[in-house]
């Protein structure tokens, strides 16, 4: 291996000796590159960085976004942001509900709230949490708290929301604040203020992507656009009224984000499947879907895994988006009995417009969801028949059970890589901004021992990624592991070893394993790139 | 004409009412004769079918159930548009629903002349077991249907009383009014968007 020991990467490695380069002769054949893509590839911290410099322009849709552009290109105009008539609905309840105090002032007036306020800030319980996330509006109003209840937390919300305008006032931006173990994190996203206090080992960057796609998911419901009107018709808006069932997408998010690789990556899973029914499927969305005027997107997904990606050409669909997706689907159990006819805003797509989507699950026995994503809202029994046909034909190529049995057998574990030192990795293919990673083994059993390793990488994943001093390749021995971390323009990859294991051994495993993974892409990445 | 097709509607009903009143536990019981306590706020809408034999006539009876959060309120129209029957539901242990029950019954009033009102007060089975719990009154109620020309019953999906017989008088009703074609059902996607004109040349 490693003969000509020349490349960028083993330069760049601090911590590994420089004859040693790794995987030299894997340049031209790096696993899982594709040069069709279907996903907006990602850097996994450019979500969070370009958030942070980027806010929403609120407001108007503007003539070029992309739910205009698709409807200019199918010459319809019949798509409508909602926000604009639920807005009409509230100006009309503005008389009726006069409380038009701000929460900070009306907190510190009724003292017998605020004496239950303290009771329950001060339960230990609660206090011991590891990740809180608040939200709040602009002007205080409380909206969601991840553990209790957000209307007996005003005084708490009253605070947060003086930190923010007080550094706001020096015409600055409140980050984060550290104190001890715990760590303060604000993202300002105007009309919304989000919050989150943590002493996990999270860095601040990573708990602000977090407090990003958190802010996604409200968009993804209400649209940015309806949210910014809102506010600006009424400083006072309590959100919660329209926010109603959404607290369970957003502890929903909120528990995948503490445990899945997917949002630390900024990558998608595919569900491993044989390249023959995977083109079946493909084939299979396109044929019923393709003379469907204003279809944007056509999936197939189950279990947080993608099976299959349709997309109108100039459109990509980003992983953050993909993930609201997942996010949606996971956790409306109630999808599972019926055909659902929805508006779902993509933020990434366009934060300021609806699409929306026919959501339903293949079949009784078969776990999977379709998506179809429109820009027509009138289009549901259009996309119901197409969703028929498609099972229909499904079946009959027996893609089904095919779906079925990758559900059940298509996991793997670190064993068939075949590096007997290898614990766990987590590869990202950063050209088709996919990821694979092996079933959790020892020892990895319990979700103690699991959330541990995912510290670990989350630990990784914040070196390789330091803003101040950005690595290629992090080595490091410690007790009871060794961590590898290694980015290269196509590729990042996350790896614990054995905390014995010699460094040219690791070298030997990690190539193994990259050859392993070149071996299986066809199965594990999705590498072309369907439109309709 | 394939009776049995999932797709062919024959009649088109749509749920409306306050947020967690229980608009899909009853489309659960009515569909699936099932109850989940479990509550999980519905978004958007879900569509469900489920075929009714009346006087010797079946009738697909195609349902939305629709989302009960404010924020759908923009969506609404695309539901009702063309029912023929609305279920307005109103929870009878929580008051305020009543409020937001009239407000869906004056939106259909005002826009769908051909759709009927059917009212119906849910979560029978808590009353039952605790009077006090009752928060909006039978007769209050009745007084009201009949200022609207509806209909009301109050149903349990909990132990399902009165639920069959809630779609039984939607369909029976349906079957029963002189306006109703019944020899020609149509495809759903077709009805939809033509019925009006269809109609008017009758």
């Amino acid at each position: 291996m490693a003969d000509s020991g020349t490349a960028a990467e083993g330069k760049a490695a601090p911590a590994l000796a420089g004859g040693e380069a790794v995987g030299d002769e894997l340049k031209d054949d790096t696993p899982g590159v594709s040069g069709e893509v279907m996903l907006v590839n990602t850097d996994s911290f450019e979500e969070c960085n370009h958030d942070l410099d980027t806010q929403f322009s609120g407001g108007e849709d503007g003539p070029d976004s992309p739910l205009r552009k698709v409807q200019r290109e199918q010459e319809n105009e019949l798509v409508g942001g909602m926000g604009n008539v639920s807005l009409a609905e509230e100006e009309g309840k503005q008389g009726s509900e006069g409380s038009g105090e701000a929460v900070a002032a009306a907190a510190a007036d009724d003292s017998e709230e605020e004496c239950v306020d303290e009771e329950y800030l001060h339960s230990p319980e609660w206090i011991q949490k590891e990740k809180h996330v608040f939200i709040l509006s602009e002007s205080g109003k409380p909206i969601y708290t991840r553990y209790g209840k957000e209307d007996r937390l005003v005084t708490l919300f009253g605070l947060m929301q003086a930190l923010v305008s007080f550094v706001a006032d020096s015409e600055d931006v409140i980050r984060c604040i550290v104190a001890g173990d715990h760590k303060f994190v604000f993202l300002v996203k105007s009309p919304m203020i989000l919050v989150g206090v943590s002493h996990s080992v999270a860095s601040i960057p990573q708990l602000i992507m977090q407090l990003t796609y958190v802010h996604n998911q409200i968009v993804s419901v209400l649209t940015g656009s309806a949210l910014t009107r809102m506010f600006e018709k009424r400083r006072n808006y309590d959100f919660r009224h329209l926010l109603g069932g959404t607290e369970r997408l957003l502890d929903n998010l909120l528990n995948m984000l503490d445990s899945h690789p997917s949002f630390l990556l900024g990558g998608v899973q595919c569900l491993p499947l044989a390249t023959a029914t995977r083109d079946t499927i493909t084939q299979t969305i396109i044929q019923y879907c393709s003379k469907i005027k204003n279809l944007v997107f056509g999936l197939i997904i189950c279990q947080n895994q993608l099976i299959s990606l349709v997309r109108m050409k100039k459109f990509l669909l980003h992983p953050a988006d993909l993930h609201l997706l997942f996010n949606l689907v996971n956790a409306t159990e109630s999808l599972k009995t019926s055909e659902n006819w929805m508006p779902i805003c993509l933020p990434k797509f366009d934060p300021n417009g609806y699409l929306y989507g026919h959501v339903s699950y293949l079949a009784d026995d078969c776990e999977a969801c379709l998506l179809l994503l429109s820009v027509d809202r009138e289009q549901f029994f259009t996309l119901s028949e197409a969703k028929q046909k498609i099972v229909d034909r499904l079946r009959r190529h027996h893609c089904l059970e095919g779906i079925n049995t990758a559900i059940r057998t298509s996991a793997y574990t670190v064993g068939a890589v075949g590096a007997p030192e290898l614990r766990h990795f987590l590869y990202k293919s950063k050209t088709t901004a996919q990821f694979t990673c092996p079933e959790y083994t020892a020892p990895y059993n319990t979700p103690e021992q699991q959330r541990q390793l995912f510290g670990l990488y989350q630990q990784l994943h914040h070196r390789v990624h330091s803003v101040s001093r950005p690595l290629k390749m992090v080595y490091m021995v410690m007790d009871t592991h060794t961590l590898l971390g290694w980015v290269t323009k196509e590729f990042e990859l996350y790896a614990t070893l054995e905390p014995l294991v010699t460094k040219h051994n690791a070298i030997v495993y990690i190539n193994k394993l990259l050859r392993w993974i070149k071996n299986e892409e066809n199965k594990l990445f999705i590498l072309s790139s369907p439109t309709f | 004409m394939d009776r049995k097709m999932y797709r062919k509607v024959d009649m088109k009903v749509v749920m409306l009412g306050q947020m967690s009143c229980g608009k899909t536990s009853l489309v659960e019981r009515f569909i699936y004769k099932r109850f989940n306590s479990q509550y999980q706020a519905t978004i958007g809408a879900a569509f469900g079918a489920c075929c009714v034999t009346v006087q010797g006539c079946e009738v697909c009876v195609g349902l939305w159930d629709t989302a009960g959060s404010e924020r759908y309120n923009a969506m609404s129209p695309l539901y009702y548009r063309g029912a023929k029957a609305a279920v307005i539901c109103y929870d009878i242990t929580d008051d305020e629903s009543v409020e937001r029950a009239k407000f869906w019954a004056n939106e259909i009033q005002l826009h769908e002349e051909e759709c009927r009102v059917y009212l119906c007060g849910t979560k029978l089975d808590l009353v039952l077991q605790d009077p006090k719990a009752r928060q909006v009154d039978l007769h209050d109620m009745l007084d009201y249907a009949e200022t609207i020309n509806g209909r009301l019953f109050e149903t349990s999906s909990k132990t399902g009383e009165n639920v069959q017989e809630l779609f039984n008088t939607i369909v029976q009703d349906y079957v029963g009014d002189p306006k109703t074609d019944l020899s020609a059902p149509q495809d759903s996607s077709f009805r939809l968007h033509t019925q009006r004109i269809r109609e008017k040349c009758c």
